[in-house]
């Protein structure tokens, strides 16, 4: 029972050393991370995403890690032999030189999500360095970089990565994982500079800077986590580009080469079997939009549930 | 509170360190900040890679007070006056253009990045809006104790004594500690400003704004506070604010800018009952009493503010003077800046023509108003 | 009751229940709000953040959108319910008869039409005129509103207005079809002090020269005594106080109200220290049980867990509260709980 007081309207109020005069919710403590995951759950299709991408990336690492080399193993005797339920370590059956395609297309898997993931990291922290270095501290700083990043943009994004890894090494992935990279950082830069610089003049920031915060921990404490949500959702969707980026240069021959497995290279292979085998092409291009779906939904998702509404006013 | 000290030896002050610091009426008289010719210009930029200056917003365009230890200084204008881009410059957190600020005869703005940071200690401020002046990733505890951390005082345990100390000052529940921003009230939000602000211990405050935007029934709890902190800890205000009655019943003086200039400085008293300069006299008039008895014939001024990019000539206020007006539009106010003159015990006046500001004429001004309705 | 002298009211609202329903609960934003506007009255609903004023006013329009909605009472438009005509007809009378200006003009003006075009769309979509009419119409709205320059201002966008100007845009706006009723929304609440005052005049102008009543939605009391004939004191979703202003503001009678009126600084009455409202406006999704202001009420007793009564204190002026008319403890005795006080208030009650 609330206690209640008889009286005379207070004269006087005191405002300090009280027990609580204000009431607390009695809400459990949720974190804005807690509460972001609970926004999250609620999107179906993004949970959809999630578990599908959970699942492609621990078939990626663990079905590799289990069979070893044994994706590259040729066997003519069994060459386009097709699925059955008498062989159950090959599922997709074979293609025209007696690879076993599900182990081939897990490695490859496990190749395109490896180029993507690594990709996107280096997106993330150039993009973050830049849009950071740019957002905080204005003026000459962020007119130089964003001029520079409005060079990056006008070049023509895939050719300069042909051209990089034409030049440095086709078949390289670390060649491939850098070309990406250096070529995706603008949209993450552009983001967190936005997010910089409306953060530079919210209160919370100047209280910082009046309390003696220097420049380091006011970035790294209070305007990061705030800049990260955009991050987030553009690395995710980032992967689901880079992948397909990479898929393409192998398709083309630029990227990774047979005997190493690629989703891309995997495409360009089924080709000449169009007519004769057309689920070569299948798998490989199913993966592939797996892939990005997967990412383009769990992107969206993060997307809303990362976005700090406002609490509504009582 | 045990005997701490910051990292340059000094000690932490422990609370009421200041007290019995007395108020307005014995006091004490000495500055404890000194602004002096401030002046800030943001400049509009154009052209064609966009560096070109094309023009300046003049927020803030040559103030100058002092606010004295222990007193609360009022600072009252309407939007585009500057009186918020004052407070933010006066604690050096966006540059001056130009002019100085002396807190305790230092030069705030010749200090270098440690000598600032030192005296950040003593500069502290409490934001308007509660929703945007707290972190909402961190804890209440980590926002309280921030400040102390920053300066050194790294123990958990020290730091989490000192905030549950400051909590309980500003009337907040200990268990608080560990909750987030978004699980208060905008009461306790401003409260938990409050607390923040009081961790360095400080000796002045720049409050902007600080009740504006509460409820009506809350704004009265949190101005108490800060009355009832001011006396047991010795702390000198600098109140911004638009609410007329609300920096009456705070201010031991005040000050009314209007377009980056002030206009008006005196003890409150005199100020709210016998204003001297036209622009007072207008914004007097124009707030609402709540009290249907007393509806007044009010005195409204013609037009819109002009931008402060662009500011009248002469005397900024001639565009909408009244007195101007009443006086047959002499050309003195169009073509010579007033001076900020003192027109009799240290009540401060920017206005050629302030000896005509009498009750009568601001009567007859207000009986001769045209007809609101146009057509 | 509001002092009502006409014999239909313009504007009846009974027993409003307007509910929220989100995940975290049901807010009840409008709990049982009861009151009436006359013929060129006047009535200032004041009350804090969370009071239910603006819902109040957005349901008489009917503009409640998910998942919000109108659970129960009527609105009678001159004895017309307005909450069982149909969407055509409330289309009608929206903007027409009556009109309602919001507090930021900035985001109820639409940024890329200009003014004249906006306040034409409003004539036209009211009445059968043709463009070029439309226009003039819109021109001289704005000259009416005190807009100088008022061709050339009409054909201008709201960005290029200051926020007084747009607000007597919306005004013009509002005012364009010659409504009986116009809502205003925190009119003044985003404007500086001296702009306000351009406002209010304009609006005790307008509101004499077309004999037309107001519904005043603001926090602020000064504006309310400036403006208002009749006021409503609300409270977390309910009607606690009603009587004309004098009343209300010279014999106040729920403490919410007392509370309020000593707790504001006024100018030229230097206190050393505010009246308080200890306290904060309950959460919406854990109201108290019983009266919902106990727990900041310096005169909570036991009884005051059941709902009070909607009293009448004296003629045209009601208070929702358990003390008497004297403020004394309530004569069903303040220990009395439960079924007796119900019991009790029933016999009291002046109006649901």
């Amino acid at each position: 029972m609330e206690n209640t007081q008889l009286g005379q309207i207070p004269t006087t109020a005191a405002g300090r050393g009280q027990a609580a005069i204000d009431e607390v919710d009695l809400t459990p403590v949720r974190t804005y991370w807690q509460l972001a995951r609970q926004r999250f759950m609620q999107h179906r299709l993004a949970v959809v995403g999630l578990v599908i991408m959970a699942t492609l990336v621990t078939a990626a690492i663990v079905i590799p890690v289990l069979t070893g080399n044994l994706f590259g193993k040729t066997s003519l005797s069994l060459a386009n032999h097709p699925p059955s339920l008498l062989n159950p370590f090959a599922p997709l059956g074979y293609d025209s030189i007696g690879i076993n395609i599900f182990l081939r297309l897990a490695k490859a898997l496990q190749t395109s999500l490896f180029v993507g993931f690594s990709a996107v990291s280096i997106i993330v922290v150039v993009g973050i360095t830049v849009g950071a270095l740019a957002g905080y501290f204005g003026g000459a700083i962020d007119n130089l970089l964003m001029r520079f990043v409005d060079l990056v943009l006008s070049l023509p994004s895939f050719f300069i990565i042909v051209m990089m890894v034409a030049l440095f090494g086709t078949g390289n992935a670390i060649v491939v994982i850098v070309a990406i990279g250096v070529v995706g950082w603008t949209t993450a830069a552009r983001l967190v500079r936005g997010e910089f610089l409306s953060l530079r003049e919210a209160d919370f920031v100047q209280a910082a800077r009046a309390l003696g915060a220097g420049d380091g921990r006011i970035v790294v404490r209070h305007m990061l986590p705030a800049a990260l949500a955009p991050v987030i959702v553009a690395a995710t969707l980032g992967i689901a580009d880079s992948v397909v980026v990479e898929a393409t240069l192998s398709f083309l021959g630029f990227g990774i080469q047979p005997p190493e497995a690629s989703l891309g290279n995997m495409l360009t292979n089924a080709q000449e079997f169009f007519y004769r085998n057309p689920m070569l092409i299948m798998y490989p291009g199913i993966t592939l939009v797996l892939v990005v779906l997967a990412a383009s939904f769990l992107g969206d998702g993060l997307r809303d549930a990362l976005d700090p509404r406002q609490r509504v006013k009582g | 509170m045990s005997s701490q000290t910051w990292p340059d030896g000094a000690a932490i002050e422990p609370f009421g360190a200041h007290a019995g610091a007395p108020r307005s009426d014995a006091l004490d008289g000495k500055v404890l900040v000194r602004v002096e010719h401030v002046v800030k210009h943001f400049p509009i930029r154009g052209g064609l890679l966009g560096v070109t200056l094309i023009g300046a917003v003049r927020a803030v365009d040559d103030v100058s007070f002092e606010v004295r230890r222990g007193e609360t200084l009022g600072l009252v204008g309407e939007s585009g006056c500057g009186k918020t881009t004052l407070g933010k410059v006066i604690l050096r957190l966006i540059p001056a253009t130009s002019g100085q600020v002396y807190v305790d005869d230092r030069p705030l703005f010749d200090l270098d990045a440690t000598q600032l940071k030192e005296a950040r200690r003593d500069l502290q401020v409490v934001f308007q809006d509660p929703y945007a002046s707290l972190n909402p990733r961190m804890t209440v505890g980590e926002i309280v104790g921030e400040g102390p951390l920053v300066h050194g005082l790294t123990d958990k345990a020290k730091r989490e004594e000192l905030v549950r100390e400051l909590l309980a000052k500003v009337g907040l529940n200990q268990s608080h500690i560990h909750r987030y921003p978004h699980e208060f009230s905008g009461g306790q939000r401003q409260r938990i400003g409050i607390a923040r602000a009081l961790a360095l211990n400080p000796e002045f405050i720049v409050c902007d704004e600080p009740v504006s935007a509460l409820d009506v029934s809350i704004q009265s709890q949190v101005l108490n506070l800060l009355d009832d902190l001011q006396q047991e800890l010795g702390l000198t205000y600098l109140f911004i604010a638009h609410n007329l009655a609300v920096v009456e019943h705070i201010s031991d003086r005040v000050g009314v800018m209007y377009l980056g200039k002030l206009v008006e400085l005196a003890d409150v008293d005199p100020l709210y009952a016998d204003p001297k300069h036209p622009y007072t006299v207008a914004l007097l008039s124009a707030v609402p009493e709540p009290d249907p008895r007393r509806r007044k014939k009010r005195l409204v001024l013609k037009g819109d503010v002009p931008s402060p990019a662009a500011p009248p000539p002469g005397c900024r206020f001639h565009t909408r003077c009244w007195l101007r007006e009443q006086l047959g539009d002499p050309e003195r106010c169009e073509t010579e800046e007033p001076a900020f003159r003192d027109v009799g015990a240290g009540h401060l006046v920017a206005c050629h023509f302030s000896e005509e500001v009498t009750p009568q004429a601001i009567a007859s001004a207000a009986e001769r108003q045209l007809p609101v309705l146009g057509a | 009751m509001s002092v009502d002298r006409s014999d239909q009211p313009l504007l009846q609202i009974k027993d409003l229940r307007t509910y929220f329903y989100t995940q975290d609960g049901t807010v009840k934003a409008v709990d049982g709000v009861s009151y009436q506007i006359g013929d060129g009255r006047t009535v200032g609903v004041v009350g804090e953040s969370g009071c239910g004023k603006s819902i109040t006013a957005l349901s008489v329009m009917r503009l409640i959108e998910q998942p919000g909605r109108i659970v129960e009472g009527s609105i009678l438009l001159r004895g017309r319910d307005l909450l069982k005509v149909d969407d055509a007809e409330m289309r009608d009378i929206r903007g027409n008869q009556i009109s309602m200006i919001f507090q930021e003009p900035m985001t109820s003006l639409n940024p890329v039409y200009t003014c004249g075009d906006q306040i034409s769309e409003a004539v036209s979509l009211h009445e059968a005129v043709g463009r070029r009419d439309a226009w003039q119409r819109a021109v001289d709205m704005l000259r009416l509103v005190g807009i100088p320059d008022p061709g050339r201002r009409a054909k201008q966008y709201p960005h290029e207005l200051s926020g007084g100007m747009r607000q007597r845009v919306m005004i013009a706006m509002a005012l364009s079809t010659n409504p009986e009723l116009l809502i205003a929304d925190e009119p003044t609440t985003a404007l500086d002090v001296t702009i306000q005052a351009q406002i209010l005049e304009l609006m005790k102008s307008l509101r004499e020269r077309n004999r037309m009543a107001i519904m005043l939605i603001t926090h602020d009391l000064g504006v309310i005594a400036e403006m208002a004939d009749d006021v409503v004191v609300m409270y977390a979703g309910q009607v606690v106080e009603q009587s004309d202003a004098d009343t209300v503001f010279e014999k106040p009678h729920h403490p919410y109200t007392t509370g309020l009126l000593a707790s504001i600084p006024r100018l030229g009455e230097k206190r050393q220290r505010l009246e308080v409202i200890q306290g904060v406006v309950p959460n919406p999704l854990n109201l108290p049980k019983g009266c919902l202001f106990k727990r900041r009420c310096p005169y909570a007793m036991p009884v005051c867990d059941t709902p009070p009564p909607l009293q009448e204190i004296a003629r045209g002026h009601v208070s929702r509260c358990w003390l008497t008319p004297a403020g004394e403890p309530p004569a069903v005795g303040p220990e009395a709980t439960g079924e007796l006080a119900e019991a009790a208030a029933a016999s009291l009650q002046v109006m649901a």
